[in-house]
């Protein structure tokens, strides 16, 4: 069983998100920006455009019946520059061949029509003006330049209003998804803690669902829906272990009267294939304890006895026992190094979980092999070890071997219930550890943690989710 | 002995009775709970096999019922539920053993002789006797005559269990339970290693009193302890 420490990925997970949306926002509000400028931009152009318009008209409009002449015009431009009227317009006269009849500013003559000029403003900085350019009946020019503090301080704003709008909408969508993610974590809190619950094995657990609202409610209720069905398929198979066990109990022990009958008043000539049923029935007999005690452990309904458990004494006790039968079968069993370790857990499960490894040992290795048992306190609680020196496993078979009913492949020759290792994985699992097959180089070894009872349990199902 | 079987299935039944026939004693006969507690009440009984699941009322009831009335006879209950929850529950209701299905019927046999003796009280020192052959609590020694061993702490607990139930059958099954306490069944044979062990250490002091029953379980004999 490996514990994973599941807060440490999250934060950075938001952060990304959180800099990618207000990546994104910050984008969005520059586009809006500009396209708002170049609006903004396009309008003033064309209030200019159309003053100009008004103005060469007002220049040109026929005065006492007569068309606009060049002398007339001329006259126009000198009483305006006479008048010294503030205005933000200028007008040239050229005539025919280019040469400035009137007006005072110093351009080229512009094709008619618009266009932008370049002039010299008050003798000092050039300046950029609208310029339309009409020519007369006689063939002279009219120019009136328009110079627009509004359009230049307009085009002045436009690189610091850009910047401003992006660093605002960059901030605002940072702080937007930060907002968010702590919000949405927040309500997925009490989700996780509830499936946590339910992966340590407590169906009973439900997403509470009064405080959530729109698609976490949606989806809470349909994760409890999903926990109820599971609970039921839960119930359901236990209800069917336990009626198993007395549906076939009954007819084993019918079939078992029956043979042994038949052994003692049968035929001597059969007693032998009584005997090979009698065997046989009682190793169906051990496969279907085994099943049923591997199930009681698995669903928690072993009525365990937990209290403080000295491994010490417990594991000399498996190792008296087990010596004389490992010896039997031409294996020697030493004891290693034992520490003092107390664990909180079930005698008899712990017993269970020794002698069925160390009957691994006795059954699945040729004689004179030899394995060492050794009881070790490290930070982690107390750390069990069988170690020998057989043949041990292939590496495919290691992680396999704790499956029920699963064997090493070149054990196939020795029978057992084939459940001996899912039990053994099924009580550490219960006492909160961790059982890890490992190569020996030569042999096989099988470390059983257990956490000590003086130190912390390790929290996975009950730690607070850090938002 | 006498025995009262209350089982209602007649294929176990006959079984039981044929079987416990087959060891000298004599059954009565009992297909409901309510039958075996008129039965209890006319007759006394050595024990009594009571199966757990009866189709009136549940072996448990039958138990408390007949204590309440202050029968103290010995009660063997056999279920089909194994577990060891059901065990313990068994016990607790006052079952003095409980025997899952599907059993061996020399187990049954053994079981129900020694709770049938339980009834009389031995004498539980802290020296334990049988003969000549004394066992020390305090160093784990064993002593015959003149010679002594020390035994281990699984063969001293062996031996102490044999000598306490001297010239009583005693299956490997009762021993896993009182000597070892375990609930499980063992794959290899510890007991058998554990006791051809024990079984040496006797053989050095000259004295080897346990003898195997075949396929059954072990006696220690009193009388080779002379």
């Amino acid at each position: 069983m490996r514990l994973i420490p599941r807060t440490l990925s999250r934060s950075p997970r938001v952060g990304r998100l959180a800099i990618q949306f207000g990546m994104a926002f910050a984008i969005a509000m520059l586009a809006v920006g500009m396209i708002g400028f170049s609006a903004a931009d396009a309008w003033v152009s064309s209030r200019i455009d159309a003053s100009l318009r008004y103005h060469t008209a007002k220049y040109l409009a026929p005065a006492d019946g007569r068309g606009a002449d060049d002398a007339v015009v001329a006259a126009k431009i000198l009483d305006w520059q006479r008048r010294k009227v503030l205005s933000e317009r200028t007008y040239v006269l050229f005539s025919r061949d280019g040469t400035r009849i009137a007006g005072r500013l110093d351009i080229a003559p512009p094709h008619p029509g618009f266009s932008d000029v370049r002039f010299l403003g008050g003798g000092r900085s050039y300046q950029l003006g609208r310029a339309l350019a009409t020519r007369l009946p006689s063939g002279s020019l009219l120019v009136i330049v328009q110079h627009s503090e509004a359009a230049a301080s307009l085009h002045a704003l436009l690189p610091g209003v850009v910047l401003a709008i992006s660093l605002v909408a960059l901030v605002m969508g940072v702080s937007a998804t930060f907002l968010f993610a702590r919000l949405t974590a927040s309500r997925l809190a009490e989700t996780q803690g509830a499936a946590d619950a339910i992966a340590a094995g407590d169906l009973s657990r439900r997403i509470p669902t009064e405080r959530l609202d729109g698609m976490f409610a949606v989806q809470a209720e349909s994760l409890n829906r999903m926990i109820d069905r599971m609970e039921e398929l839960v119930r359901a198979q236990r209800l069917f272990s336990s009626n198993l066990a007395h549906d076939l109990r009954t007819p084993l022990t019918r079939l078992r009267g029956t043979l042994a009958r038949g052994a003692a008043d049968g035929d001597p000539a059969l007693s032998g294939t009584f005997e090979r049923a009698e065997r046989e029935c009682a190793s169906i007999i051990a496969i279907f304890d085994a099943l049923l005690r591997l199930a009681e452990i698995e669903t928690g309904r072993h009525p365990s006895a937990m209290g403080t458990l000295s491994l010490r004494p417990l594991i000399e006790d498996v190792a008296d026992t087990m010596d004389p039968v490992i010896a039997d079968r031409g294996g020697t069993l030493e004891v290693g190094r034992l520490d003092d370790v107390a664990i909180t857990g079930d005698s008899d499960l712990i017993n269970q979980l020794l002698i069925n490894l160390l009957e691994n040992v006795a059954t699945h290795t040729p004689a004179g092999t030899r394995a060492r048992l050794s009881l070790e306190r490290d930070a982690g609680g107390a750390v069990i070890t069988i170690r020998d020196d057989g043949p041990g496993l292939a590496a495919a078979d290691l992680a396999r071997v704790t499956r029920p009913f699963e064997r090493g492949t070149t054990a196939s020759a020795t029978r057992g219930s084939g459940l001996g290792l899912a039990i053994a994985q099924a009580i550490v699992r219960f006492h909160h550890g961790r059982i890890d097959l490992a190569d020996a180089a030569p042999g096989l070894e099988v470390r059983v943690r257990i956490p000590a009872n003086d130190s912390p349990r390790p929290r996975a199902a009950a730690d607070p989710v850090a938002a | 002995m006498r025995f009262l079987i209350v089982e209602d299935d007649p294929v176990i039944a006959e079984h039981i009775v044929a079987g416990l026939g087959l060891h000298g004693h004599e059954t009565t006969l009992a297909q409901t709970g309510s039958e075996a507690i008129l039965v209890l009440d006319r007759r006394p009984h050595d024990a009594v096999v009571l199966d757990r699941l009866l189709p009136d009322i549940n072996g448990l009831s039958v138990i408390d019922h007949v204590r309440r009335q202050g029968n103290t006879v010995p009660v063997l209950m056999l279920s089909a539920l194994g577990s060891v929850k059901d065990r313990i529950e068994g016990l607790e209701v006052g079952a003095d053993d409980y025997l899952a299905k599907p059993f061996d019927m020399d187990e049954l046999a053994a079981r129900l002789s020694a709770i049938a003796r339980r009834n009389a009280p031995r004498p539980e020192g802290s020296q334990l006797e049988v003969g000549r052959l004394q066992l020390d609590p305090s160093s784990h020694r064993a002593r015959y005559r003149d010679a002594s061993a020390a035994l281990n702490r699984k063969q001293y607990s062996l031996l102490a269990h044999l000598m306490r139930n001297a010239d009583r059958l005693v299956t490997r099954s009762m021993l896993l339970e009182s000597v070892w306490a375990y609930s499980f069944s063992p794959t290899t044979n510890i007991v058998e290693s554990n006791m051809s062990r024990l079984r040496t250490a006797l053989l050095g002091l000259g004295c080897d009193p346990i003898e195997t029953q075949r396929g059954a379980g072990y006696t220690l004999r009193s009388d080779r302890c002379a």
